[in-house]
Parts: structure tokens; C-alpha cells; sequence
């Protein structure tokens, strides 16, 4: 083994030699080599690598021997090692020869910093940096290695572009009242919670709403106008906020103006309609107007009445009413008070636009650049005035500091002072000043946490469910109703939402419970107009069916004696009968009401449906178990014709198990055999080729035992005869998990679950996506000690959310911006 | 043999409305007789069965079109058999194009859902090999009335390099604005002037906060304040060729300000699209009906169903999917007869154009990339076969792309395509010779 590696090193030499003695004759090759090359990489080759990679064996087709410093030209190959050697998939793990994890890092880092170097002008190279890619620093050295001469840890100072949800509900605040938190209804839609999406699955603020009086027909889908946020979002698996990842283009920035222009209308004018819109009752719309596809609004104002409005409603326009205007604009859109220099800049702007074109619409265009404001869009998080430390780090202060703390909870600024009130009174300069404000915030319900309901969302990504398109004849054939699927999967989102907020309102082994709760929130009225055959099954209860399980009456059909008049009454007792049976069949264990938030409007359904009461219960542990057995989150990870075992076995190797898969290789065309007859188990036996199988043996097993239901999330029937002929296969197995204790086989996704959500490892692995959507980043071999502190805090603590938020937002990750030399 | 291969070569320019504003902004463009000068690509949503287009009576797998009958639903081009090739047997299996390639339908890599561009689109690349115009390229994207209100602009299709995205307008007023505004009258003017002067204040302000940023979030915030500059450039370009832009301003009516279907915004949209050839503002037009994704609506055609599941329906013979097809196709004859009347160096702008028809997910909306047929009208200064049926077995669309950058006189070897990825998709080097005059 040693000659052979010196072998291999000596080619590596001999090589780098030949190549310099070419480019640059005559140059001292000693210096021309770069440092870190051969410092880092060439030992690490030598060490690990050039026994099967080196110029005569190629193993897998890869010689290293003839790689050098990292360039444009080898970026790709450079990637693949990066991976490969991150992930330790190299050398192979049957290799007693490994590289110790510290050095592991080190190439790594080395790597990622020359192609990002190499890249620069070549479309960059931020792959490092994605969320995708944080399980690339290795679990065990952050947890579980002894570490020395560690950096105290910061985040790079920073502006962090805001989140569509945060620009739609600052936004909503200026046109619609705001609704107050009721603690007897905790579920209810209150001012500061994100805007739900429609059943449509559209997400979007409404003009009017407040005002609405009433409509005729389907006027509402025609009649009512809102807006999408503008601004743009991945729409991928996992974490998608972090703050490298977004600016605003052009385009976005216009729509801005587009809407802002819309919205100060609306604030000074109320809904743009006509006279004959208004009234004070429904039924007194003249009939002339009922058939035009119009929306109707009472007389009396509802909506915010803002300066804009007392601006526009009086005659002429001073300089005080502008500022006063300006002032509030600024502070609504981004949640601190203008500076002096602001707000005289802003007045200047409007001034010109009034005299270009007059009050009426001079106003309306100056204001809009507040709007684009970068404090409007962007967060900034830049230090300007404090003084480095020894490390180059300052701490955050003032207004960064208070909306740093509120960003973490909330899109708006708080109803209460508290924050406000402390920042002005000069206590919010400390740690323990932090602290005593996050303890604050998370202990009162009042003020609305939609960045943790988020976080839960990316964590999981049962929200993607709805966006998942079926295959009609498909769908239709593995149980779902084509014509409602969409709404149904957009409904048990919002139950999810409410269903996780009921979690941590408990706060007890909040991971551990969310993995293996037996509740489930489901919507138990059907449309009562709608008689026809299933009506049942086209909303989100269809999808918790059991097909294998004994049907017994709950309650029998009271036969009515048919009469000439009594045919319609005679079919709703049977239909009432029919879905009572069918839904105790499903939820046989008692429920109780629950308020869900939905969307402020519905296509079709006004008056508008901000909240809907709907049922929690709980359910057969033994058909589902925590979310991940939620037919949502199931949904989200399935696609168009079929279940996704791999989409699944990834969420749980990346989210659970700390652990990820390399991107698959460009040379790889990745399709499962076309075969509509066979099962998704063994379509997918083309993943056990050799060089497929190095990758999908850390996902397939993890994914298929969630073949105990189909690509709906519908329980499939486990005898055959009633399943098209398959045999439900529902063995999967944990490997290369990290956790002794856990690897092993499965007999079902019960058993899986049970056994993920008892390890300590998962915890942690929870605790380091924590980290990561609240600091906006990956976390670094600096961070460690930070995580090892947060999870303690959880786990200390049973399990505590709350406690686990405080140690996040306490730390110096957290509270500390690394900035450049100045 | 051509060392070249074309990929992402705008990759520093910042996304936006526009790519970038040429110097030629305020010069004709030079009018050679012969000479591809533009290309418009239309791509229809939900795929583009092949049986669609394969004329009913053809026999054999490559043909000339003469005497043969186009199907009901292409029957608007049939006078146009001469200008037309019928391509289909490409494949685009690497572009992922089950509901949208996004991307990856005109950069011909692996696109999809939330996947951002990784390298320039085909229609950026032919805009920058092109005469020089100032908008190169226009994207123009048709939707539901309340999608193209609620979304003006987005980007699915087309990019200037990797994640670049180049964004299409929906709304036919805020396009119009922004191109033709200069040359109105009265309060029309008085605004686009104040609007200007405010969008000048705003980048100014954006500008004073752009100050001592990191230099990761400068360059980030660079392309905000750069869209400022791209937009407020455009403005300064446009108000110096007010003559040309009076001579082919679209006449604003009822259906611009007051729509009573979709379709009047998406005939309004090509309107001002083809204004924008024929004042050569730009020189690539791609036009998205269904704006890239896999959805749309056209209840001015009497479809009622709309949305997602108008892709579920099986394509041939289906009334809906006739009804679009058909739409489709008048709106190129619309295209072709305003570029024939607009005389351009010996002949017409006609004569210098290639449109090319296809769509944003190959053959269906629950595509595999298997067959993806185009359609291509015009031959670009003769530099392309006409009246041709041609079935290509088992090539990529990179090839037909990189076809596309021969015949406009900026050849590669191939498209966005590597060396591996060329054996396993069967990409050959060079252009798909039965395809050029």
C-alpha cells in the first residue's frame, strides 16, 4: 500500500513537472505549484485516492493524476471530488484507509473556495452555499469530534431580500382592517398571520374585501381584484430563504410600482367602482345591474383609513400632511421610522410629481419609490456604525437589531410596544437584552409567528402538495376526484399548517410528536347542495381511506315511506346516512372543532372564507403515523403518474439523517423502466446497478416502505386481490445512518418512524435546519459549538421549540455580522 | 471542424425586461437583401402532438409538402405550404419537459419546475448573432386575464445565460407604455414623462443605498439598481427614434383599456409585438401562449374549460385543442402578412425572417421529451428548406438550435450540449443538413 501511493505521488510530480516545464520553461517549479494545491490536495490524493484513480488504473473511467489547480476548464471533475470526498463517499467506505474528518473538511473548503474563484466570471459558483448542500459538513465533526482553535462564530454582514409573504401582508395591512388575535379561537385568521392560499392554491391580497356587500352568480371570480407578491421564490424541496439567493429585477421592481400605485388608490379611495356598486343591502341592487359580472360594496368605509386618505380627502396639500404621509408609508413598508434625510428626499420626489401633474395624480406616482426603497425590499443587516472586534465582527444594534429579532417571528412589526418601547428606552443593546425580548415575543400568542409555521413548511415540504400535477386518468383510477384533487390538497395544507401550530403551542418533543402524532385535522362537512354519488370523497377526508378495512355500519338509513313530494328528502336522509357511515369508517375516534385559516377568498365562495371550521382527531396509529404519513406530505413527494420512494427516501437520508446524495451526474439519464402493470418497487430495480446503486442504497430503502400507500396517500389495500394483483411490500431499511442504533431493517414506515424519531441524531440533524432558516445560511465548523448549545437547550428541555429559538437567536451567529475591511 | 459551442454568453448581464440595450438603439438597422435579420419563436403550452401537424395523407418519412393537406387544426397555413418545414422525430428527453421544460424547451438542458436557467436560451443566442436591435430579444406571454393582470411579467422561457432569466410582459397596456409611450399626446405624454422622471429619482435613491454594501450583496444589489438603469435607458433610446415608433404604434382600443375576453389582450400583446419587428425595435420575438407553464385560458374562443387540465386531453381530433391550434395559426398569418408588408432591403421583412412554431413541453403535457415536433415558416433570406416534410430520427433539439445559429451565419459545433451528453443523446456535430437551403 505504501509503494503504491508513493507510486502514485511521484506521478502526480512527474506530471505537474512536465505540464509547468511547457506553460512557463524555465520557471522554479517549486513556486509555481499554488500552495494550497500542494499543501492540501496533493498529500490528501496521495493518501486516499491515486491507488485506484492514478494514471493506470482509472477506476470509474477517473484519473487524478493529471489534475491540477482548479480552473474554469476541470470545474466539473473538481465538483465531483468535492462531493464525493464531503459526503465520504470516497475513498470507499470498504477502504480501512480513511481520511479523518477534519481533513475531509479541509479539501473540501479548499475546493469550494477555488471554484468559486475559478468560476467568478463563468456564472459563479455558490453550490457550497445552497440549502441543499448544508448536510455537506459533516455531522459527526459538529457534533460529535473534539475541536480545537475554532473562530468565534458570526454571519457575514448582509441585506436580505424580504419573502413574498412578507411584502403581500405589509401590503394587506394597508388596505384591509386588521383582525384581532381571539385566544378562544386560536386558529382563526389574525392580523400578522401569512396569507393563506385559495383553494385554487393561489396566494393573493384583495381590494375590498372589508367593504364587500355582495355579489350575484359567479361574479366573484370576475369581480374581485388583488395581486400575487411580485417578488420571486424557488419553488424547490427544502429550505429556500437564504438571503444570496435573491435580488429584484426590472421586472419585479415595475410590478412593484404597478401595484403600489393600485394600492394608494385603494387607500385613498376605497374599491375603484362605480356609483350603482354601492349600497346598503344586496337584495336592493337594481336588476339591470345583477347579470354584468359585478362585485357590490356597502356604503359605509371599511378598510384602514391612513394619512393617505386624510391627504386626498382634503382640498389642496401642505409640505406637513406630505411628511406626515411619507413618514407613515416608510414605516409601514419598512418597519422603522424614516431618517430626517428620508423623509425630506421622499418630499422632494412627490413635490415634483405633484407639479408635473397635479394633486389627484401627483400624489399617487410620487409616493411610489417608497415603495422600492431598498429598506422596503431588502433587510439590511450591515453594522455600519459599530466597531469590528478582533475578529472582524460587530455586534448587530439599533433598529438592525430590533427587525433582525421580529423577522425571525413575524412579517410585520408587532402589535405590541414591547420591542419598540425597548429599543427607544435603550435596553435593546445586549445579549440578555435579546433574550428577554424572544422570550417575550414567543410567549405571546398575540403576536403571530408565520416565519415558524414557514419554517415547518420548508422543513417538511408537505406545502408543495397542491403543486404536484397527477396524471387525470391516473389519479382518477388511484382514488381521487380529478375535478376537486387540487382544492382537497390545498385544504389539508392549511390543516397541516394548524395542525403543526397546535404542536408547538404544546411545546412538548415538538420534532418527536410532529413525527409521530396520531392527530389529524380534516374537514368534515360536505356541500349540501351537491347530492351526487361521492360527494364525500372530493374533499381531503377521501384521501385518509383505508381500502383494505372492513366496512361496518355506523348508522343505519331510517327509511322514509316514499310520497309523490318526498324524493329529494328521501335521497339527502340516504346521502346524510351514507356519508356519516363512510366518514366514521374513516375517523371512527370522537373530534373536536377546530378553526383553519384559508384564504380571505375563495373562487365561488363569499362571503369571503378567511377562516373555516373544520375537526381534529386522531387516528389508527397502525395506518398513519405522524406526518410524514399525512397523505400531504406524501403528495408532495410523489409525482405525476406514481409514488417518488426516491423523492421520499431523500427527505428522510437529508432532513432526518443528516446525510445527502451527490447531484446526479450529467451523464446519467435517470428514468424508471415504463412499465404501468408493475409496481414502483420493482420499476425501480434498474437503481441497483452497480454505479446506480452507490447513491440510491442511501435513499430507495428509506422511501419504499412508504408503498403501504399509493400515489395519493390513500392506504392501499394489503390483499392483492383487491390491489390490481401487487402484494403491498412495505420493507424498507435504515443505513449508513450514522447511529448505530438505527440502522437495521424495517417491516413498514411505523416502524421506521418510531425508531428515526427517538434518535438523538435526528434531533440534531433538526436542530442544524433550524439553524439554517433562522441565520439565512449553511452552518460552518465554527458554528458548532452554537449547535451543540442549541440542541442541548431542545433537547434539556423536552424537546421545547421555544427553548431551542432562544438559543438560536441568541447566539453569535445570530447576533453578529463579520464585517469588511472598511 | 468548428471549435465553438455555443453556451451561455451572457452570462454577466443582469436579468431583467431587457437584456441589454444595444448601441444601435437610435441607427437603422442595415437592411442586407438576402440576410437572416429576425427569428420569432411561438411556442404553444401543454405540447404539440405530432399528429397535429403530420399532414393526414403522408406516406413516407420525408417529403415535399406540395399535395399533401395540413390538418384541421394547422389548415390556416395551408396557403403557406411553400414557406413552411414540418419538423418532427427530435427528441428532448434531457430537458425534463413534463408540463414545462421552462427553460429547458428553448436551452434545450434539463429545465423544469423552479429550476433556474443554466445557460443562455437559443433565442437570446440568435438575438446577439442578429442585426443589432434594442430589445433583443421581446417576450411576450398570454395567459387567463386574471394571471396576465395579477403576473405582467415573469420568466419561464427564455434567459441570457446561466440563471438569468429574461422576463415576457402579459399586459399589453404596461408594454405598450413602456415602448410606445413617448410619442403620445397630451396627458398620455405628460405622464410618461413624469413617470420617467420619477423612475430616474428612484434609481437615483437606489443608487445612494447601494453605498457600502458587502461585495456579494453589492453585486446583488447591483442588479436592482440596474434594472433602473436598463429601464430608464430604454426610455432615453426610444424618445430618439420617435419617428420610426409613430410610423408603427398599434392604435390603442377598447380591448387594450377594456378586454372583454383573454384573447383580446393576447391579440393586443402580438399587436404590439409585431409593431416592435416592424419598427425593428427588436429583433427576436418569442411569444409564449400559455406563458411557459401549464396553464392558460381561451374563453374568447369559446373554451370554457380552462387551466392545468386543458393538458390532459388528448390533442387529435379534440374540439378544444383545434380551436387553439387554429388560433395559433391565424396569429402566424397575422405575423407573416405584417412582415410581407413591410418592404425590407430587395424584398419584404418577410423574406429575412424564420419563424419557428413548437412548444414549451414537446409533444404532450405529461411529456417524456420523445418526439418534439417544430414547424418553421419563412426561410430566413433562403437560408433555409421550405416546403419540406422532414422526419429527423432520434436527434436532439440542440441540433435543430444549433442549426438555427448555422443558418443565421454564427456557427457552433453544437448547442448546449457536451461532448458526453452529445453520444447519449445522439447529437451530431454540426447543423441537420436536410434542413438548410
Amino acid at each position: 500500500m505504501f509503494i503504491c501511493r508513493l507510486k502514485g505521488f511521484s506521478v502526480v510530480w512527474a506530471f505537474l513537472l512536465c505540464t509547468i516545464a511547457t506553460a512557463a520553461s524555465g520557471a522554479d517549479t517549486a513556486n509555481t505549484v499554488p500552495d494550497g494545491f500542494k499543501q492540501k490536495v496533493m498529500p490528501f490524493f496521495a493518501d486516499y485516492c491515486l491507488d485506484c484513480h492514478d494514471e493506470e488504473n482509472k477506476k470509474g473511467s477517473v484519473s487524478l493524476h493529471s489534475l491540477t489547480d482548479v480552473s474554469a476548464d476541470n470545474a466539473s471533475m473538481w465538483k465531483r471530488i468535492w462531493e464525493q470526498v464531503a459526503l465520504k463517499e470516497m475513498p470507499p467506505r470498504t477502504k480501512s484507509n480513511q481520511p479523518k474528518l477534519m481533513e475531509r473538511l479541509e479539501l473540501s473548503n479548499w475546493i469550494t473556495e477555488g471554484l468559486a474563484r475559478a468560476m467568478k466570471d463563468k456564472g459563479g459558483f455558490s453550490e457550497h452555499m445552497r440549502p441543499s448542500k448544508g448536510n455537506h459538513l459533516d455531522h459527526d465533526l459538529l457534533f460529535s469530534t473534539k475541536l480545537e482553535n475554532l473562530k468565534p462564530a458570526s454571519t457575514p454582514a448582509r441585506i436580505w431580500r424580504i419573502h413574498p409573504q412578507e411584502q403581500l401582508v405589509r401590503l394587506n395591512d394597508l388596505i384591509c382592517l386588521k383582525r384581532k388575535f381571539d385566544p378562544q379561537r386560536p386558529g382563526l385568521w389574525t392580523h400578522g398571520d401569512h396569507i393563506p392560499a385559495n383553494l385554487e392554491g393561489e396566494t393573493k391580497v384583495y381590494f375590498g374585501l372589508d367593504q364587500f356587500l355582495g355579489a350575484f352568480d359567479d361574479a366573484y371570480s370576475v369581480g374581485v381584484s388583488g395581486f400575487q407578491s411580485s417578488l420571486s421564490m424557488v419553488r424547490d424541496h427544502g429550505l429556500r430563504n437564504y438571503p444570496f439567493l435573491y435580488s429584484i429585477n426590472s421586472a419585479e421592481a415595475l410590478q412593484i410600482a404597478g401595484i403600489a400605485e393600485k394600492v394608494l388608490r385603494f387607500m385613498a379611495n376605497g374599491p375603484a367602482a362605480e356609483p350603482y356598486q354601492f349600497g346598503d343591502e344586496i337584495k336592493k341592487i337594481p336588476g339591470k345591474y345583477r347579470n354584468l359580472n359585478l362585485i357590490f360594496y356597502k356604503n359605509e368605509i371599511k378598510r384602514p383609513l391612513t394619512p393617505v386618505y386624510e391627504l386626498m380627502k382634503t382640498l389642496g396639500v401642505s409640505d406637513e400632511r406630505l411628511r406626515e404621509v411619507i413618514r407613515f408609508l416608510f414605516e409601514a413598508l419598512t418597519l422603522r421610522p424614516p431618517s430626517k434625510q428620508e423623509t425630506d428626499t421622499y418630499l422632494e420626489v412627490v413635490n415634483k410629481s405633484i407639479n408635473a401633474l397635479g394633486k389627484e395624480e401627483g400624489v399617487f406616482l410620487g409616493l411610489v419609490p417608497i415603495f422600492l426603497d431598498r429598506d422596503a425590499l431588502f433587510r439590511p443587516e450591515l453594522c455600519e456604525n459599530g466597531k469590528p472586534d478582533a475578529h472582524g465582527r460587530v455586534m448587530l444594534q439599533g433598529d438592525e437589531l430590533a427587525l433582525a429579532v421580529n423577522a425571525a417571528f413575524s412579517y410585520i412589526r408587532p402589535d405590541s410596544d414591547h420591542l419598540r418601547t425597548a429599543l427607544a428606552e435603550g435596553h435593546l443593546k445586549t445579549r440578555d437584552d435579546v433574550k428577554r425580548e424572544v422570550i417575550c415575543i414567543l410567549n405571546d400568542d398575540s403576536i403571530r409567528k408565520p416565519r415558524i409555521l414557514q419554517f415547518f413548511r420548508e422543513y417538511f415540504d408537505y406545502d408543495r402538495a397542491p403543486g404536484i400535477c397527477k396524471d387525470r386518468k391516473l389519479l382518477e383510477r388511484a382514488g381521487g376526484h380529478f375535478d376537486t384533487y387540487y382544492a382537497a390538497m390545498n385544504s389539508m395544507v392549511a390543516n397541516t399548517d394548524r395542525l403543526i401550530e397546535v404542536i408547538l403551542q404544546e411545546d412538548k418533543d415538538v420534532l418527536k410528536e410532529l413525527l409521530t402524532t396520531d392527530r389529524v385535522i380534516y374537514q368534515p362537512y360536505t356541500s349540501g347542495a351537491n347530492f351526487r354519488d361521492g360527494i364525500l370523497f372530493k374533499s381531503d377526508i377521501g384521501y385518509f381511506m383505508n381500502r383494505g378495512k372492513k366496512f361496518v355500519e355506523f348508522k343505519k338509513y331510517e327509511k322514509i315511506e316514499p310520497t309523490k313530494d318526498n324524493k329529494l328528502v328521501i335521497e339527502r336522509a340516504k346521502r346524510e346516512a351514507y356519508d356519516q357511515n363512510m366518514l366514521h369508517h374513516i375517523f371512527p375516534n370522537p373530534a373536536e372543532p377546530m378553526y383553519v385559516r384559508q384564504s380571505q377568498f375563495d373562487q365561488g365562495r363569499f362571503p369571503p372564507a378567511t377562516n373555516a371550521l373544520k375537526a381534529v382527531t386522531t387516528v389508527d396509529t397502525n395506518e398513519r403515523l405522524g406526518i410524514l404519513t399525512h397523505p400531504v406530505w406524501l403528495v408532495a413527494h410523489s409525482d405525476a403518474m406514481d409514488n417518488h420512494a426516491i423523492a421520499r427516501g431523500r427527505w428522510i437520508r437529508e432532513r432526518l439523517l443528516g446525510d445527502a446524495v451527490p447531484d446526479i451526474p450529467i451523464t446519467v439519464d435517470a428514468k424508471l423502466p415504463d412499465e404501468p402493470k408493475s409496481t414502483l418497487r420493482h420499476r425501480m430495480r434498474v437503481t441497483r446497478d452497480k454505479e446506480c446503486w452507490r447513491c440510491h442504497r442511501k435513499m430507495d430503502p428509506l422511501g419504499l416502505p412508504f408503498e403501504k400507500y399509493n400515489q395519493l396517500g390513500i392506504l392501499l389495500d394489503t390483499n392483492p386481490a383487491n390491489n390490481w394483483g401487487h402484494k403491498v411490500d412495505t420493507t424498507g431499511e435504515i443505513i449508513l445512518s450514522g447511529d448505530p442504533k438505527l440502522d437495521g431493517p424495517v417491516d413498514d414506515p411505523m416502524e421506521m418512524i418510531q425508531k428515526l424519531a427517538a434518535s438523538e441524531r435526528v434531533k440534531q440533524v433538526f436542530v442544524r435546519h433550524a439553524f439554517r432558516f433562522w441565520m439565512g445560511r449553511n452552518e460552518t465548523i465554527d458554528d458548532a459549538t452554537i449547535l451543540r448549545d442549541a440542541y442541548h437547550a431542545y433537547r434539556d428541555n423536552h424537546g421545547s421549540m421555544k427553548e431551542l429559538l432562544t438559543a438560536l437567536l441568541t447566539s453569535d451567529a445570530f447576533l453578529y455580522r463579520k464585517v469588511e475591511d472598511r | 471542424m468548428l471549435q465553438k459551442v455555443a453556451t451561455g454568453a451572457g452570462g454577466l448581464l443582469g436579468a431583467g425586461l431587457f437584456i441589454e440595450l444595444t448601441q444601435a438603439a437610435d441607427q437603422s438597422v442595415i437592411h442586407r437583401a438576402g440576410s437572416p435579420t429576425r427569428v420569432i419563436f411561438f411556442l404553444q403550452n401543454h405540447g404539440f402532438d405530432p399528429l397535429t401537424c403530420i399532414p393526414k395523407d403522408l406516406n413516407k418519412e420525408s417529403c415535399a409538402l406540395d399535395g399533401l393537406t395540413l390538418e384541421k387544426p394547422m389548415q390556416a397555413l395551408e396557403p403557406y405550404k411553400n414557406r413552411m418545414h414540418i419538423i418532427t422525430g427530435l427528441h428532448g428527453r434531457h430537458t425534463n419537459p413534463g408540463h414545462s421544460a421552462y427553460f429547458g424547451a428553448l436551452g434545450a438542458y434539463r429545465g423544469g419546475t423552479g429550476v433556474p436557467p443554466s445557460a443562455a436560451t437559443i433565442d437570446y443566442v440568435l438575438s446577439r448573432s442578429l442585426p443589432q436591435t434594442i430589445l433583443p430579444p421581446l417576450c411576450i406571454g398570454m395567459e387567463s386575464l386574471d394571471s396576465m393582470r395579477a403576473r405582467p411579467t415573469l420568466a419561464t422561457l427564455s434567459a441570457s445565460g446561466p440563471n438569468q432569466p429574461i422576463f415576457m410582459h402579459c399586459d399589453p397596456n404596461m408594454l405598450y407604455q413602456m415602448l410606445f409611450g413617448s410619442i403620445a399626446e397630451g396627458s398620455i405624454k405628460q405622464h410618461y414623462e413624469a413617470r420617467s422622471n420619477v423612475m430616474l429619482e428612484v434609481e437615483r435613491l437606489a443608487q445612494r443605498k447601494a453605498k457600502g454594501l458587502p461585495m456579494g450583496d453589492g453585486e446583488r444589489y447591483g442588479r436592482y439598481v440596474s434594472g433602473f438603469q436598463e429601464l430608464n435607458g430604454l426610455s432615453e433610446k426610444l424618445s430618439r427614434i420617435s419617428a420610426r415608433l409613430k410610423k408603427f404604434a398599434p392604435k390603442l382600443d377598447a380591448r387594450y383599456s377594456n378586454p372583454k375576453f383573454e384573447t383580446d389582450w393576447h391579440d393586443a400583446l402580438l399587436e404590439v409585438g409585431i409593431a416592435a419587428l416592424q419598427a425593428n425595435l427588436t429583433n427576436v420575438l418569442t411569444i409564449a401562449s400559455g406563458c411557459g407553464e401549464y396553464f392558460g385560458s381561451w374563453k374568447g374562443l369559446g373554451i370554457t374549460d380552462s387551466g392545468h387540465g386543458l393538458g390532459h386531453i388528448d390533442q387529435p381530433g379534440n374540439l378544444i385543442w383545434t380551436k387553439i391550434r387554429q388560433y395559433n395559426c391565424e396569429m402566424l398569418v397575422k405575423l407573416m402578412k405584417a412582415l410581407e408588408a413591410i418592404p425590407e432591403g430587395s424584398g419584404s421583412m418577410m423574406d429575412n425572417t424564420l419563424i419557428v412554431y413548437s412548444s414549451n413541453n414537446a409533444e404532450k403535457q405529461h411529456s417524456e421529451g420523445a418526439t418534439w415536433p417544430f414547424v418553421l415558416l419563412g426561410n430566413a433570406g433562403g437560408r433555409f428548406k421550405t416546403g419540406q416534410y422532414t422526419n429527423i430520427k432520434g436527434r436532439p433539439i440542440n441540433d435543430l438550435y444549433t442549426t438555427f445559429l448555422h443558418g443565421v451565419g454564427a456557427p457552433v459545433d453544437r448547442f448546449n450540449m457536451d461532448k458526453n451528453m452529445a453520444t447519449l443523446h445522439h447529437s451530431k456535430v454540426g447543423p441537420i443538413e436536410e434542413l438548410l437551403a
